[in-house]
């Protein structure tokens, strides 16, 4: 039991100490980073912790997490396609292990494993060159077999029956679900303690470029002048970029999801299929979260679609029959903007102290601490840290681009 | 306004014994009985001539045809239905209506049923869920004994260390949460799905639906009317209309306006019917049990109506505890009575007339309470009940619930001036029931879907609709609008400017302009009384107003960051009962106003619908080729083929190779796209989709051709044949075959669509290939087509009739053999198929399925998109830059394989072969290098890997870096579980490299 909760029972009518502040807008700041998301919120957290930045600004348009943060599946795995990818991840899941004790925040890390199935010979064969990377690379990830698959989750029909009968699994033991909201609010925390100002409701406008180089951030509620500018606003990077004049090639594409209403635990570990393109996780409340593959057109609507409920549904029975009266009990979505190589883009721009954290696409969520990690570390250090190397920006230009399309398409 | 003693007063109903009385002598011990069930009355839903027996966590009950579970075991008595979420608290009928998680039970292997919703069937086992023991002992209630330690969002703040431990916190975590059970042996159901085409939807059947509906229908529009009770009428069905000043042409009677709509043959009612959702372009979805309805619809009139507002005190959630329309429908649908001695808490009339509706049937008013001032009242009743010795506490209101696991009495307060609550004036009231009617949060989740926007009126306390968006209309109470005439009238309206924007009339300007909405306020802004105990605004979450609170302070200050942390209206029932009290607790924390505080995003399914009812039949097509029995009878092994089934082999795939090399072979390849394009425009359209060159192919020849994105990653291939002058025939592979057939309507209607004409033919013909040294032999056997080298030559197309069917035959092949391709009509494709096999079964000719073709085109080298090809592998890397073609003027792709080419590809796909000709490397096996510290490196890894039955050894394809894979012969790693396994490039076919054996 925490010291906290023990001493929230008992001050009385003393209210509980604040998670983040509210401040006014400060006219300079040293760092300003655009969207209160994990990702912006971690990188705020480590350049105040590991490398002493405090005077920094967290921008916000709406309320902290209100964008893919608090929208995403939550779902941590490392078991991605390429070297470059899974030594990313991999780090990422590293730092989430940590998570609730870094930041005294329990972020219900669930590391409950996490199965990709294969539907078909060709799937099977891309599971295993999965497996293969990932070993490769130090990660706990192998192909398994039906009989495996239904030890691990009974309520999954693995008998021949189904139009798409599950041949072999991806199994990767420490993939798992998070609290997602919890995340940036744990972050938030720990950055506002180090002195970070987190500004919601504080849109960006515009941004300020003399001679190549950034001076100055517009926000609806004033200027600030800053010489560094970091783009962490997923869905909406590119339009954010294009405010320096730099075009990306994203495309941007909303992603969908839905939940049931609670139910006693029967399924422990998360399944996911792209054939069916669905997966699905209990959450420790019980409920089922599923999402699908992103929508087939671009779109910054996050209004939802019937079609995509009556597909996740259809795909989820294919997989678990014995679920067809459980009820849905919302869907949303969130906005995406895709590479064409699934790979984030990450670094430096031509715009001299604008730098960019995009390409999220529907894989950025579990990346959030390794990516505010090395963010901070460039911003600090203005050297890229060697995992975000093969994620920059001229990768585009040099032929030199990270698949991960197999791993990452409907991947969660 | 009619006289303060109402004719409802002269009807005194009593409690029945007779009914039961019988069933009590024959089955006392075991079987309970209904004391609660009131003597028969109009309006009833329930059949009482016969009666059918369930049973409630193993106790049997009786209920009669039309009774809801909820309703049934009211009847006998039954006060606690469920356990609430964290703290298990006992939990009763709240709303009754479906809108509130207290009544959620499992009902055989259904979970989350809501028991006030579901009509009682013979021999249902309904059980309470999330309990442990039982529902009346519940060991997990001791929860309670900690709350102090587990304040909203405690989970956050705790378990945080020793980390090992998490995963023990978890599990019991988990294990204490959720609700029903997922049944492992449900079977998958009956569930289906129904297209509906309207000009107006009506959402709701209450007064103010039917009269929009009538009013849409008069006009002479087709109306859908839906509404998610079990019959029509709203709650003109449990409550008696007051406040008659009708027009005298619209009725405010339910079985007149029932009759109108029955004479009306324009509106088609639904019931038991929930509208979850509107979409985008007026696109509905609604589900009736089993049943998914999609309802496209040009205009829609909300009439949704409104959920009562609960009023939060100590002990609020206590059973006993019931909205005033809850009682009301309890009473008047089922007979049944809620309770026998009732406190009724309100702020308005509704509150006087369930007083009214409960005196008169029997329930003894213990008092009412009511927080306004005397003089404020103006209910009919006011004067009646106060005659007949009803107490009544004006500037009141109720401070506690009392009882354990039931109200046993009910704690009341005086209102100072301000308000607020006077000191020592707390009175005690004895009583089993205490009834709050404290105002309406209108149901408006379609209005927002649909982009209509509310303001909140401090006046009335309850937001009000200022913008609708074009043949979006609202009505009734969900438009905030109470009295009854006013409803029908306004609604009746609303219809009708439905039925204009459907296209039914002129649109009369000052007609559809609403009128002004001048009703007495209906709801209390006191939201929360306070106290010393517990006091719930989410009922699903168990969250307190202190919970809410603390979360604000916390800095979750937000209505979405409040919802998120709370999870305050993310449970079963999405904020019906909670939102509106949650946003004046969340606006008073913060000192904004209501208006300022916002909402949340109302987000479909407006009411929980099951995953069968959203997949329907769930048919996922299986495709079969028109001699897929053949395949049967003759012991194929099917496999599964992106939509298709196809044979795999049929017993030994290595034998059915060699025999194809050795004599000849027969494969059904009707699964692969089949486009005819026609028209002038194709030649240009070719040289654009595909790498290479198109202009230059001659009638009767067909060309190889690779398709790019515009990233230069390979989509698809295959042949196209150049049939006669604008005519051209397009295969493609067979998983790819939609794809490509979207992928090239899309440049068609991008612009590049001028002069061709796309037509899949992919099922109207079915595809055989005839490979091996004696497919010749066999085809002249049934053709009178000259089949000689010379007359038909590699790469061409001739027509002919095989076995007297039309064809077209084409000279290609994946095997490497001399082949034929024929191309028939699929009515005629199972003759064909028996004439070759008949004619070639003499000359050694076998049937080969999938894994022999696989083995054969490795043997040649050729790839597989999809399989040694990823999302990132361009034809200049993949082995087939002789068919890219950088000199075109331009085609999909030419920008990226122009850089790619200048630069040199990075990773080249290769073949090789195994050091050890007995290893085979599975595909998706690395290729590694160690590193100098030991750890290996990732160079590449195997797209495709076989043992050759013809060659006698192992072979396969790769990618590895260009400098390696540009060097035949040279040797590099494979890593084979944990051994590192020799191999070395192989440039060129495997078999036959040059090519000979097809060209003969």
């Amino acid at each position: 039991m925490s010291i906290q909760l023990i001493r929230q029972a008992f001050n009385g009518n003393r209210p509980p100490p604040k998670m983040w502040r509210s401040h006014e807008l400060k006219e300079y700041y040293d760092v300003v980073i655009i969207g209160g998301g994990a990702h912006g919120l971690a990188c705020a957290y480590y350049l105040a912790k590991e490398h002493g930045i405090t005077d920094v600004a967290v921008l916000e348009k709406s309320y902290i997490g209100a964008g893919g943060s608090g929208r995403n599946t939550a779902i941590i795995r490392s078991n991605y396609l390429t070297s470059e990818g899974v030594r990313f991840y991999n780090q990422s899941v590293k730092l989430y292990e940590q998570l609730s004790d870094e930041l005294n925040f329990n972020v219900m890390f669930s590391q409950r494993g996490h199965l990709t199935l294969a539907h078909t010979d060709g799937g099977v064969n891309t599971m295993r060159r999965r497996a293969e990377v990932n070993q490769i690379e130090g990660v706990d990830s192998r192909l398994i077999f039906p009989d495996d698959i239904k030890s691990l989750c009974p309520y999954l029909d693995v008998s021949d029956h189904p139009r798409y009968p599950i041949l072999a699994a991806l199994y990767h033991p420490p993939g798992g679900i998070i609290r997602h909201d919890a995340v940036v609010w744990g972050y938030a925390h720990q950055a506002d303690v180090r002195g970070v100002h987190i500004h919601q409701n504080t849109e960006v406008t515009g941004i300020k470029v003399q001679d190549g180089k950034v001076t100055g951030v517009e926000t609806t509620r004033g200027h600030i002048k800053t010489g560094t500018v970091l783009n962490a606003t997923a869905g909406w990077a590119s339009t954010i970029t294009a405010m320096v004049g730099v075009k990306l090639p994203l495309t941007t594409i909303p992603l969908q999801a839905c939940v049931t209403e609670p139910l006693k635990p029967f399924l422990d570990v998360v399944v996911v299929s792209g054939s069916l393109h669905v997966y699905i996780s209990q959450t420790d409340r019980g409920e089922l979260v599923m999402g699908a593959s992103v929508d087939p057109f671009s779109s910054y609507s996050m209004a939802g679609s019937l079609a995509f409920l009556e597909g996740i549904a259809g795909h989820v029975l294919e997989l678990f029959p014995s679920l067809s009266h459980v009820r849905i009990l919302r869907q949303w979505a969130g906005i995406c903007e895709m590479p064409p190589d699934y790979s984030p883009i990450m670094g430096f721009t031509p715009v001299n102290g604008f730098l960019i954290d995009v390409g999220w696409g529907t894989y950025g969520f579990k990346a959030s601490p390794i990516a505010g990690k090395t963010l901070a570390e460039l911003i600090a250090t203005g050297k890229p840290p060697i995992l975000i190397v093969p994620f920059r920006l001229s990768r585009f230009e040099e032929n030199d681009l990270v698949g991960e399309k197999g791993a990452a398409a409907v991947g969660h | 306004m009619r006289d303060g003693v109402s004719p409802h007063f002269a009807i005194i109903y009593q409690v029945s014994g007779a009914v039961i009385g019988e069933l009590m002598q024959t089955e006392q011990d075991t079987l309970k009985t209904t004391p609660n069930r009131l003597h028969p009355k109009q309006g009833e839903v329930i059949d009482r001539s016969t009666t059918i027996r369930f049973t409630f966590d193993g106790v049997k009950y009786i209920a009669h045809p039309g009774d809801t579970v909820a309703s049934a075991l009211t009847a006998a008595g039954v006060k606690v239905l469920s356990r609430s979420f964290k703290y298990h608290r006992p939990r009763g009928l709240l709303c009754c209506a479906g809108h509130c998680p207290n009544c959620l039970v499992q009902i055989g292997d259904e979970p989350n049923v809501r028991a006030c919703m579901r009509s009682v069937e013979a021999g249902m086992d309904v059980r309470a869920q999330n309990v442990w023991p039982s529902l009346n002992r519940d060991l997990l209630s001791l929860t309670q004994l900690g709350s102090r330690l587990m304040p909203v969002g405690f989970y956050y703040k705790t378990f945080i260390r020793p980390k090992k431990l998490w995963p023990l916190y978890e599990h019991t975590l988990r294990h204490a949460a959720g609700l029903g059970e997922v049944d492992i042996d449900t079977p998958s159901g009956k569930f289906d799905k129904q297209y509906l085409h309207t000009d107006v939807v009506v959402v709701g059947s209450g007064p103010a639906g039917i009269s929009a509906a009538l009013g849409a229908a008069e006009g002479g529009a087709q109306v859908l009317l839906f509404d998610e009770n079990s019959a029509l009428g709203g709650h003109l069905r449990f409550t008696v209309p007051l406040h008659s000043s009708l027009p005298s042409q619209v009725s405010k009677d339910l079985p007149e306006l029932l009759e109108a709509l029955s004479q009306q043959p324009n509106v088609t009612a639904f019931t038991d019917t929930s509208v979850l959702g509107w979409y985008q372009d007026n696109w509905l979805c609604a589900a009736k049990g089993a049943r998914l309805f999609k309802i496209r619809t040009k205009s829609v009139v909300v009439a949704t109506g409104a959920y009562e507002t609960p009023l939060i005190f100590d002990n609020n959630d206590l059973p006993g505890v019931m909205l005033g329309s809850a009682a009301q429908r309890l009473l008047h649908l089922f007979g049944v009575l809620p309770g026998r001695q009732v406190v009724i808490v309100t702020a308005n009339e509704d509150g006087w007339d369930v007083a009214a509706d409960l005196q008169a049937l029997g329930v003894n008013v213990a008092a009412i309470v009511d927080e306004r001032e005397h003089n404020a009242c103006s209910s009919p009743y006011r004067d009646g009940l106060a005659n007949i010795g009803v107490p009544v506490f004006y500037r009141h209101t109720i401070r506690e619930a009392i009882g354990s696991s039931a109200v046993s009495g009910a704690k009341i307060v005086r209102l100072d001036g301000r308000g607020e609550i006077a000191p020592a004036t707390t009175q005690v009231l004895q009583c089993d029931l205490i009834v709050t009617s404290m105002g309406w949060t209108p149901a408006t989740e379609l209005l927002y879907m649909a982009g209509g926007k509310s303001e909140y009126s401090a006046d009335r306390a309850e937001t009000v609709p200022v913008s609708t968006p074009p043949g979006i209309y609202v009505a009734g109470r969900a438009a905030g609008i109470h009295a009854v005439d006013s409803q029908i009238t306004e609604a009746w309206q609303a219809g009708s400017n439905a039925a204009t924007f459907a296209g039914f009339g002129e649109f009369d300007e000052l007609a559809a302009q609403a009128s002004d909405i001048s009703e007495p306020r209906r709801t209390s802004e006191r939201v929360c009384v306070p106290g010393k105990k517990k006091r719930f605004v989410c009922y699903c979450e168990d969250v307190t107003d202190e919970d809410v609170e603390t979360a604000i302070a916390e800095g979750y200050d937000s209505i979405e960051l409040l919802k998120r942390y709370s999870t305050i209206s993310m449970g079963p029932c999405q904020g019906a009962m909670c939102s509106m009290n949650t946003i004046h607790l969340c606006a008073r924390a913060n000192g904004r106003t209501v208006q300022e505080t916002g909402t949340t995003t109302a987000r479909p399914p407006i009411a929980p619908v099951t995953l069968g009812a959203l997949a329907g039949q769930n048919v996922e097509p299986v495709q079969t080729t028109p001699i897929h029995q053949w395949h049967l009878d003759h012991g194929a092994n099917m496999m599964v083929a992106g939509l298709w089934l196809r044979p795999n082999h049929y017993g030994d795939p290595a034998a059915e190779a060699v025999c194809v090399r050795k004599q000849g072979g027969l494969i059904d390849v009707s699964p692969l796209g089949k486009l005819q394009l026609t028209g002038p425009g194709v030649p240009k359209l070719l040289e654009r989709i595909y790498t290479n060159q198109w202009h230059n192919l001659r009638v009767g020849r067909v060309r190889y051709g690779v398709m790019c994105n515009d990233e230069g990653v390979v989509l698809n291939d295959g042949v196209c044949a150049h049939l006669k002058d604008e005519t051209w025939y397009m295969t493609t592979t067979s998983t790819g075959a939609t794809a490509v057939f979207e992928w090239l309507q899309w440049w068609l209607q991008s612009g590049w669509g001028e002069g061709v004409h796309l037509t899949d033919l992919t099922d109207t013909y079915a595809a055989f290939n005839l490979a091996g040294p004696q497919s010749r032999t066999v085809l002249e056997k049934l053709t009178a087509r000259n089949l000689a080298n010379k007359a038909f030559p590699y790469m061409r197309i001739r027509s002919a009739k095989i076995a007297d069917v039309p064809c077209q035959l084409l000279r290609i092949g994946f095997t490497g053999e001399l082949a034929y391709e024929v191309h028939c009509p699929s009515g005629y494709a199972l003759h064909v198929w028996e004439a070759l096999m008949d004619v070639g079964r003499e000359l050694g000719i076998a049937p080969f399925g999938l894994e022999a073709q696989r083995i054969l085109r490795l043997e040649k080298g050729h790839i597989i998109v999809g399989q040694d090809t990823d999302a990132m592998s361009d034809p200049l890397s993949a082995n087939m830059a002789w068919a890219v073609k950088l000199n075109k003027p331009d085609f999909l792709g030419k920008p990226s394989l122009m850089r790619i080419s200048a630069e040199g590809p990075k990773q080249l796909l290769v073949g090789f072969k195994m050091v050890d000709p007995d290893v085979v490397p599975a595909e998706g096996l690395q290729v590694v290098a160690p590193e100098v510290d030991g750890r290996l490196k990732i160079i590449g890894w195997v797209t495709s890997s076989r043992f050759s039955p013809t060659l006698e050894e192992a072979i396969g394809l790769c990618w590895l870096p260009a400098d390696l894979a540009s060097q035949n012969g040279a040797s590099f790693t494979i890593r084979m579980g944990g051994d590192l396994k020799a191999a070395h490039v192989h440039h060129g076919a495997f078999y036959d490299p040059s090519g000979e054996r097809l060209r003969m």
